[in-house]
């Protein structure tokens, strides 16, 4: 599973600044927000309060990427949608898998959707 | 009167099984005269005399666990039904009869020792026979530094008390005798002791501070149960208070009520008011029912809230007051009652505080003579007054022999005690009781934290007048019923109204009593254990009941 | 990973089952493919990768009390052992794994809503899918005015958290879930519908206030346990404060920690202390770290040896973070009073850190506070194992153990050596400590940590040396008299198995009930080490 995850990290880094790489309609970006608010902002909001104390994700990402990429991950700019689906069913460390009862498909891609947002090529 | 046989058993076998008790606590502590038998029965029973009255057909006197462990064997092996008691004193909730005629009462007494009490960790360790007095007194004699927690009747039993849903008078946590218990040791149906929580490591030090141990909690099935017999019982207790304030809170308005009540339930679950808060109203009391201007007040019926309201206003006085109490250090209970004299100011226009006391503590014997003892876990016995020869009342030229108690458990609201108060007073005048003694005057009792006790006014009863008992049935069966319809159940009854009031626990067909009914079947196979107590009878007697 | 089925029930009966289940919940809600039955593993299992992981053969999840219900049945027409899950995020005491393998997991997240929640007589009702931040918001939309009381991880469920003896942060009558809790609803292992206490009355209104209706109270069965499906539970609130107060408490010798835990076993108890205390040793933590392991070089140090230590390091042996929450003048009054009395007892006795904040706590000041002590949901603890900075490779999970121990500083002092005893004996890394704080989740009895055990998933022999650790802790604590007071699945037997006064008859006594209401040993087998007649025989 690691080898796996880190495959997909290396395609990330391929990712450029042009257009957005990935159409999503309004309604889905607004439901990825919704469901990302709701699972997902407890560990990876922005905002490190007290240096992260608050936010693990957030915290173990910062000390993931030390400065290379933004901790949070509203504010990257480089996660694509496989990457995000495989982390949250998969799991990543401490970070544990989600169910489809917790995180539906559709629901999924949402959040997927909504973290890519910025992702251009 | 007829000694009563276990149902089922013979003359024979009985007697062979009554020397085996003999053999096992001494013939001594083995009852069979009709003489002694009538020790055990409910001196405050409403059927007392009936053909139904609950008798022992013989008492056992064990002194020790294992003595204990040898009767119930015994009655395995004759299949003869025990009912255990504890001090004998659950007084209008039973008393020392069992809830089914001829079984063999296990009267533990004699098992009366005070096994621990840790002024540190504040807990103590008991057996089934030690008093409310009993405990009170080895505290004192070494001076340790905790409180106990008692209900009015000082001679009852901590464990009994606490099985049978029984409740107090100090702080919150400790009111509740069930919620404040700790560990148990229990000689089950089948004779095995067994210890619960902590308890079941051999090694732990933690039975009486950790109630739960690992998986499933079995506590609760010899609470108002029949699964077993509890032989120790730890009870968690408060930590000696450094002193003790009060002061009473007025509202003018009745529907100030409302609001009151929403205060003082807020004072209580933030630990401000650490003690019991005691409401009354100045527009009730002993007499009120006779006088012209409650007679008109209530000529068409129950009385609005608005003509209440009215009431009150026009007699000028307070309608409705809280005796609030605070312990803890000095500044801090002072602290607390200037925080609620401006609180409840600020929410309710008109209230008024009086009665403002403060003591240090533990009291002087000076202060004992003059105080609610059991606000300060001092066990005495005060209570009986009520039924002895009180100074005004009804029946002061010829006292009652014993009553027998119904409390309705109401929500802590305003709106609920309205709804309560107006539920007795429909049975009452359904049952053409006169006068009515329910007025919209009553208060709850607050033994227990989170909810209120209503009463519907003690059913007396006389040992010498088998009618009155039997109006005085059809008065508490009603009672039962009609509370429980209209939501408020009594918490606690004796075995002659058991059966009736589990019945009203009606959910889903009466799923919960048959759960319990499976879970009985499962270990007490011969069904030997207190059968029918709070409406769980064993398979073989299921359905000849009730 | 192969999808393991019920031992004794065939492909086919399996199949039958899963699609009856399907008809009853909608054929998304049943889950039987290998991916989705990943998600069912237990993320931080100590027995991952291993033969013996625990690994469900399917998942359903109903949304509705009588969904449950047709499942119960369906379980029992084909006699396949069922697995309830409530949030599913018990973490370091099983995740959505079942306690036996082959289990259908029968996951309640669907059923999150809060049925009830009411200011005045401070309670709640919710179903077990409900989790506490999903309670928390419904609060805080309403703008009522009660506090909950929440664990560490703000996703769990506070239904599935009391079930299993969980605790938390605010004040004592709220710390411990299970004795917070007041009414239940429960699907028995036949299928019916049960409610306890008052909510056996049709018309009372008393569910949420009054635990114990009449007759035997069986609300405890439920607990760590197997004996039903929990679909309602309420719960007690704490009303909100007005204000909040702390002040640290230091003691200066290593034996003051004796007097300081008694004394504030007092101000806990009489109600003056009403929030959490909190204790820690100055000369504890990481900075710490290399000295404190010098003093452990050859043995334990004794007493006086800690004593000396202490002194020599001119720092506070011991400190507690005293809580008060309450009207301002209240808090202030009973703060002075904890002052004078452990001044008074303990000489050289110092208060620092003293904060006195109005409540609710603002956004700014909730990002500098320790939010649990405030009822406040969140999920900081997993920065705890999540990466640090200095630590390239974090563990995937770690299992907990808190041991039961007496509050007195005596048993505080043996329960910190055993931890070394254990470590030395098992020839392990020293991570024991002398200075490791008890913690005060429970107002009346300490829990000892032992250093948790950590798992990593892709490495199962690590996994194995964790586990053999793992169970000596279990078996050592529990000889010494320190139980822990949750467990994994994969320790449940075990630990039971330590509660053996009388040759066991505790758990014996429970397998009798057990019988009794699930005749067929459908529910949960195994859990905390009680098994059905049928699979008696599979215990460890």
């Amino acid at each position: 599973m690691k080898a796996l995850i880190a495959v997909l990290g290396a395609v990330i880094s391929l990712a450029g600044t042009a257009a957005p790489v990935f159409a999503a309609d309004a309604g889905q970006l607004a439901l990825g927000k919704e469901k990302f608010d709701y699972w997902c902002d407890t560990c990876h909001a922005p905002d490190p309060r007290e240096a992260g104390r608050y936010l693990p994700g957030t915290a173990s990402l910062n000390a993931k990427y030390n400065g290379s990429r933004p901790g949070a991950l509203v504010d990257r700019t480089d996660l694509l949608p496989p990457y995000v689906e495989l982390v949250i069913r998969k799991g990543m460390e401490g970070m544990p898998f989600f169910r489809k009862t917790e995180i539906s498909d559709a629901e999924m891609k949402a959040i997927a959707a909504y973290l890519s947002r910025n992702t251009r090529q | 009167m007829p000694i009563k046989l276990p149902p089922g058993i013979s003359a024979a076998a009985f007697a062979e099984a009554v020397k085996e008790f003999q053999g096992a606590v001494g013939a001594d502590w083995v009852f069979t005269s009709e003489d002694d038998l009538d020790t055990y029965r409910d001196a405050y029973s409403i059927s007392w005399g009936h053909d139904d009255e609950y008798l022992a057909s013989a008492a056992v006197a064990p002194d020790t666990v294992e003595q204990v462990q040898a009767v119930v064997r015994i009655a395995n092996k004759y299949k003869i039904p025990l009912y255990a008691i504890s001090t004998g004193k659950n007084l209008t909730y039973g008393g020392s009869a069992p809830t089914y005629s001829g079984s063999v009462v296990v009267d533990l007494k004699r098992m009366k020792r005070v096994l621990k009490v840790d002024d540190k960790r504040n807990f103590a360790l008991v057996e089934p026979g030690c008093s409310y007095y009993d405990l009170y007194q080895h505290i004192k004699d070494r001076g340790l530094k905790v409180w106990i927690d008692c209900p009015d009747p000082g001679w009852g039993s901590p464990i009994g008390n606490a099985l049978d849903h029984g409740v107090g008078y100090t702080a919150s946590p400790f009111r509740d005798h069930w919620g404040s218990h700790c560990g148990m040791e229990v000689v089950l149906p089948n004779g095995e002791i067994m210890r619960t929580g902590m308890g079941a490591s051999p090694t732990s030090d933690t039975w009486q501070d950790y109630k739960y141990g690992v998986g499933p909690h079995v506590d609760g099935l010899f609470a108002q149960g029949n699964f077993g017999i509890v032989t120790k019982m730890g009870f968690w207790l408060f930590p000696q208070p450094e002193s003790w304030m009060t002061g009473t809170v007025h509202v003018p308005k009745y529907s100030d009520y409302s609001a009151l009540v929403d205060h003082c339930n807020y004072l209580e679950d933030a630990h401000l008011a650490t003690g019991q808060t005691m409401y009354g109203s100045n527009l009730g009391g002993p007499g009120v029912i006779a006088t012209p201007e409650y007679r008109a007040l209530m000529a068409n019926g129950w009385p609005t809230i608005e003509q209440l309201d009215a009431y009150a206003a026009q007699r000028k006085v307070p309608a409705w007051r809280a005796k609030l109490q605070f312990y803890g250090p000095e500044k801090a209970v002072r602290a607390s009652w200037a925080y609620a004299q401006r609180r409840i100011s600020a929410a309710i226009p008109g209230a008024t505080f009086t009665d403002i006391e403060f003591a240090t503590l533990p009291l002087s014997p000076a202060q004992e003579k003059t105080h609610h003892l059991v606000n300060f876990g001092i066990p005495n016995m005060a209570i009986f007054q009520i039924v002895a020869r009180p100074p005004a009342g009804p029946n002061n030229a010829n006292p009652y022999d014993g009553h027998t108690d119904f409390f309705a458990v109401v929500s802590r609201s305003g709106s609920e005690v309205f709804r309560a108060m107006k539920a007795v007073y429909d049975v009452q005048k359904e049952l053409k009781i006169d006068p009515i003694t329910a007025t919209p005057f009553s208060s709850p009792v607050t033994w227990h934290h989170k909810v209120f006790f209503m009463a519907a006014g003690g059913v007396g009863n006389q040992r010498g007048d088998a009618e009155h008992n039997r109006r005085m049935r059809a008065l508490y069966a009603a009672y039962i019923e009609k509370m429980a319809a209209a939501g408020f159940p009594a918490y606690r009854t004796n075995p002659g109204a058991q059966d009736l009031l589990v019945k009203q626990f009606s959910f889903n067909n009466n799923a919960l009593l048959k759960f319990q009914e499976a879970l009985k079947d499962a270990v007490d196979p011969n069904g030997i254990m207190s059968p029918g107590r709070y409406g769980l009878w064993p398979k073989q007697l299921r359905g000849k009941k009730a | 990973m192969p999808i393991k089925l019920p031992p004794g029930t065939s492909a086919s009966t399996h199949a039958s089952a899963v699609k009856e289940m399907q008809r009853v919940v909608g054929a998304d809600w049943v889950f039987t493919s290998e991916e989705d039955l990943d998600t069912y593993r237990d993320a931080y299992s100590i027995r991952w990768g291993h033969d013996d992981e625990y690994l469900a053969s399917a998942a359903v999840a109903p949304t509705s009390v009588e969904e449950v219900q047709a499942i119960v049945r369906i379980a029992n027409k084909y006699k396949i052992p069922i697995y309830p899950i409530s949030t599913g995020k018990n973490l370091t005491y099983g995740g959505s794994a079942p306690t036996y393998s082959g289990s259908i997991v029968l996951d309640l997240k669907r059923m999150n809503r809060v049925l009830e929640v009411d200011e005045k007589r401070a309670f709640a009702l919710v179903e077990p899918g409900c989790s506490y931040f999903d309670l928390y918001r419904y609060v805080k939309d309403k703008g009522l005015k009660v506090w909950i009381d929440c664990p560490d991880p703000g996703w769990g469920s506070p239904i599935g958290n009391a079930l299993d003896h969980g605790v938390g942060y605010t004040a004592s009558q709220f710390r411990d879930h299970w004795g917070a809790h007041c009414g239940m609803e429960v699907v028995t292992p036949t299928g019916e519908i049960m409610r306890t206490g008052m909510g056996a009355l049709p018309n009372a209104k008393t569910w949420q206030e009054y635990k114990y209706g009449v007759g035997p109270h069986v609300d405890g069965l439920f607990a760590q346990s197997n004996f039903g499906i929990v679909t309602k539970m309420g719960f007690w609130l704490m009303p909100q404060p007005e204000a909040w107060l702390t002040g640290t408490v230091n003691v200066p010798k290593y034996s003051d920690f004796i007097p300081l835990v008694e004394h504030c076993n007092y101000l806990e108890d009489a109600m003056i202390a009403t929030g959490q205390a909190i204790y820690s040793s100055g000369l504890g933590g990481p900075q710490n770290a290399a000295e404190v392991q010098a003093l452990m070089a050859n043995r334990y140090p004794t007493l006086p040896e800690l004593d000396a230590y202490a002194e020599k390091k001119g720092v506070p042996a011991w400190r507690v973070k005293l809580q008060f929450y309450g009207p301002p003048e209240v808090i202030q009054a009973r703060w002075e009073y904890a002052q004078e009395r452990i001044s008074k007892a303990i000489p050289g006795t110092t208060f620092t850190n003293f904060e006195a904040l109005p409540m609710p706590l603002t956004e700014a000041q909730e990002k500098t506070h320790h939010l649990v002590n405030f009822g406040i949901p969140n999920m900081a603890i997993f920065a705890s194992m999540a990466r640090q900075p200095g630590d390239a490779d974090p563990k995937d999970g770690h299992t907990d153990f808190f041991a039961v121990c007496p509050r007195t500083g005596e048993a505080v002092f043996k329960a910190l050596k055993l931890v070394y005893d254990t470590q030395t004996e098992l020839g392990v890394p020293i991570t024991a400590s002398p200075f490791r704080g008890p913690v005060t989740w429970h107002h009346k009895v300490f829990f000892m940590g032992a250093p948790a055990v950590d798992s990593q998933r892709n490495d199962p022999a690590f996994n194995r040396r964790m586990r053999t650790l793992y169970d000596a802790y279990v078996k050592k604590f529990s000889d010494a008299g320190f139980p822990p007071y949750r467990t994994n699945p994969g320790a449940q037997d075990l630990l039971a198995a330590q509660f053996s006064f009388n040759n066991n008859v505790l758990l014996k006594f429970q397998e009798a009930l057990k019988d009794g209401i699930d005749p067929n040993g459908i529910l949960a087998p195994g859990r905390y080490g009680v098994w059905p007649k049928r699979l008696r025989t599979k215990r460890a």
